[in-house]
């Protein structure tokens, strides 16, 4: 009895030692390059700081409205943008790197995977991020534009050009990635193709005599127009 | 066209005329109706107070398809019959040239200056051209002072019925004495005389491209003089009646690109009007008399009503543009914006930070400058709405006094820009306001 229980432990004790032996050196090197990756990263973000201005960047973040998009206090510079920046790159190489001195099947195809995803997450990344600032630009256009011709619920219109758009980035994202895309292009169809069909319906049963008086108006409005001057003054 | 650079035909007549004196620009676009009168009240104002000058008339035309430029050519002094003390030395050149560019006021502006710069005249005037209370002695009041005074800029000083040039009186007047401390009463008036000097700073310019092509050419004409140091005057020109405003003209595109202009404008000249308090008086030329006018009829219930409106669905907009405390009065006013009323009132101080909250969101461009400055409109109609009950019953005089008070007002307030102007505002707290059933209509646009 008590010879198996030695067997037992000694078996426990070799596996022990032979995986700390096979991957403590693996984890305390994966450990040593993952902290000088962050020294490097501090060091970078630190170094950029102080060298890097990027007036025209700033310039450009802000005329664009991005710097308010992707921070509210509006405080956003390129400085920060492009230290973070690197600072992140410097700290996932690192982890990557890390990862590989494992050596095993996990890690090389985790390595792998993430290798040759990553271009196509910064590209679909970019995409939503497009998305996001051309849905939040021209949803205030259109708020303000339907505010001040008196169109009915501006902010319901303004909702659902946000929202189309929004749509649209998310299936050209999902598209980049190989994502359900089939699922994504279908879901866009069949809601374009629905929108369309409902408004052409609600005009044809509904609206026709106010779509026609409507069409009417502007053709009248825009002859009267070109009979007067356009600088009349304020 | 090229950077200063005349069309053909005008290089050649240029070429062929050489020289003049004086030169009369006209902008126009489709206004063959009244063209020809202003035409022949340039050419007779030419011949009574300039005889021995050499004077050109040029129209700057946007593509007219209704005969203007025909009847700028055709229009003469010969059915005037005027008493002449002089005998004009030579005739006055009328010509007529499509601009190219930018379609506006500023574009057609831009031709005739690079004429009369190339005609090396002494001074220039321009006068819009659907004027029908024009006379030639327009011309003398505002050339007279260029000639012979040594002034570079003559701005118009004009009666105007009290609802007529609302953003002149309620935003651009105002603001602009503020910052630069002259009382330039009419700064968009469109009737300018200008000196060579300030032609040729004018046109090395290198801003014509932007809104300045468009509405904001007035404004930007009567910045730069007052920023820079040229000498300014004013003319007295009677009254002005022109043609009914174009129903069709979209207000909130004229107040994006005049007040936009004002806008760009203060940050140029930030260093010249920070230091700057008060304000004082710029001389006024010719004889001043009362005047019958126009009346103007207004749709409160309207402009109501696009307040109202503008402060249900805007409120993420102006969260951002207005400090916390104009916003929360003004979502405290949209209360009583509705059809009818009569005790609707914003106070200077509340328009005042309001224009200034603006200035100060357009320079910080937290959001589209584009849909900051349009968001101003149902505010800007709210202002006039204030107004219009508030001086039904008063004399102009009367209504000149609370113009008066306006710009005292913002004259006080200059502290308040300039703390606000660096500093990053904290957004302010958004919430719906609740609606009231009814459809909003058109903001009137006659105003």
């Amino acid at each position: 009895m008590i010879e198996t229980m030695q067997q037992v432990l000694e078996g426990v004790l070799a596996r022990l030692k032979y995986q700390a032996t096979t991957y403590l050196p693996s984890l305390v090197a994966a450990l040593i390059i993952l902290l000088g990756a962050y020294i490097a990263a501090l060091l970078a973000r630190w170094v950029l700081n102080r060298i890097f201005k990027g007036i025209a960047v700033d310039r450009f973040l802000r005329r664009t409205g991005l710097a308010f998009m992707l921070d509210r206090s509006g405080r956003l510079r390129a400085t920060r943008l492009v230290s973070e920046s690197v600072y992140w790159l410097i700290l996932l190489g690192g982890f990557l790197t890390g990862l590989s001195v494992f050596n095993t099947d996990l890690t090389t195809q985790i390595t792998q995977s993430f290798v040759f995803l990553l271009p196509k997450l910064v590209v679909a990344g970019l995409i939503l991020l497009a998305g996001v600032w051309l849905s939040q630009f021209l949803g205030r256009s259109t708020l303000v534009w339907a505010v001040n011709e008196g169109v009915p619920s501006p902010r319901k219109l303004a909702g659902a050009v946000r929202v189309a758009i929004m749509f649209v980035a998310v299936v050209v994202a999902a598209d980049q990635l190989n994502f359900a895309r089939s699922v994504f292009l279908a879901a866009f169809i069949i809601l374009m193709g629905g929108a369309v069909f409902a408004a052409s319906l609600a005009l044809g049963l509904g609206g026709r005599d106010s779509a026609r008086r409507y069409f009417q108006e502007q053709s009248e409005a825009k002859e009267e127009r070109g009979e007067r001057s356009l600088w009349n003054h304020l | 066209m090229a950077e200063n650079q005349l069309p053909l035909d005008a290089l050649r007549a240029a070429e062929k005329i050489r020289k003049a004196d004086v030169v009369i620009g006209i902008p126009s676009y489709n206004n063959a109706r009244t063209i020809g009168h202003v035409t022949r009240a340039a050419c007779a104002g030419l011949a009574k107070y300039f005889p021995d000058l050499t004077g050109v008339i040029v129209n700057s035309d946007g593509g007219s398809k209704d005969g203007t430029a025909q009847a700028v050519v055709s229009a003469g002094m010969e059915d005037a019959n005027l008493l002449l003390l002089s005998t004009p030395l030579t005739g006055v050149h009328r010509l007529s040239f499509p601009y190219h560019g930018i379609p506006g006021k500023g574009s057609a502006f831009r031709l005739i200056f690079q004429m009369a710069e190339r005609l090396e005249a002494r001074a220039c005037a321009v006068v819009d051209s659907d004027l029908r209370s024009i006379t030639p002695e327009w011309f003398d009041l505002l050339l007279r002072p260029v000639l012979f005074a040594g002034y570079d800029f003559v701005a118009p000083y004009y009666h105007r019925h009290k609802y007529d040039g609302t953003i002149t009186n309620s935003i651009v007047y105002p603001l602009t004495r503020a910052l630069y401390g002259h009382r330039v009463r009419q700064p968009i008036g469109g009737e300018f005389g200008v000196s060579a000097r300030l032609l040729s700073r004018y046109l090395s310019r290198e801003d014509w491209e932007t809104d300045i092509a468009r509405y904001g050419i007035d404004i930007w004409m009567t910045t730069i003089a007052l920023a820079e140091g040229f000498r300014v005057c004013q003319s007295f020109l009677g009254a002005k009646l022109h043609d009914a405003k174009d129903p069709g003209a979209d207000l909130s595109a004229m107040l994006h690109q005049v007040v936009g202009s004002v806008f760009l404008l203060m940050q140029e000249y930030e260093p010249v009007w920070r230091n700057r308090s008060g304000s004082e008086a710029v001389e006024l030329f010719g004889f001043r008399f009362d005047v019958g006018l126009d009346p103007i009829e207004v749709n409160l219930d309207r402009m109501l009503n696009a307040f109202r409106h503008g402060c249900e669905e805007l409120g993420e907009v102006w969260s951002i543009a207005l400090q916390p405390s104009t916003f929360s009065e003004i979502r405290k006013l949209a209360e009583q914006a509705h059809p009818g009323a009569t005790s609707f009132h914003i106070d200077d101080d509340l328009w005042t930070r309001v224009v200034l909250d603006f200035a100060c969101a357009h320079r910080k461009a937290r959001l589209g400058r584009g849909h900051l400055l349009r968001s101003l409109t149902p505010l800007y109609l709210a202002r006039v709405a204030s107004f219009v009950i508030e001086t039904t019953s008063l004399l102009s005089a009367q209504v000149e006094q609370k113009i008066e008070e306006l710009c005292l007002c913002f004259e006080r307030m200059k502290p308040y820009l300039i703390a606000h102007w660096d500093a990053e505002p904290a957004p302010a707290a958004e919430k719906p306001v609740p609606k009231k059933s009814g459809v909003v209509e058109r903001a009137n646009l006659e105003v």
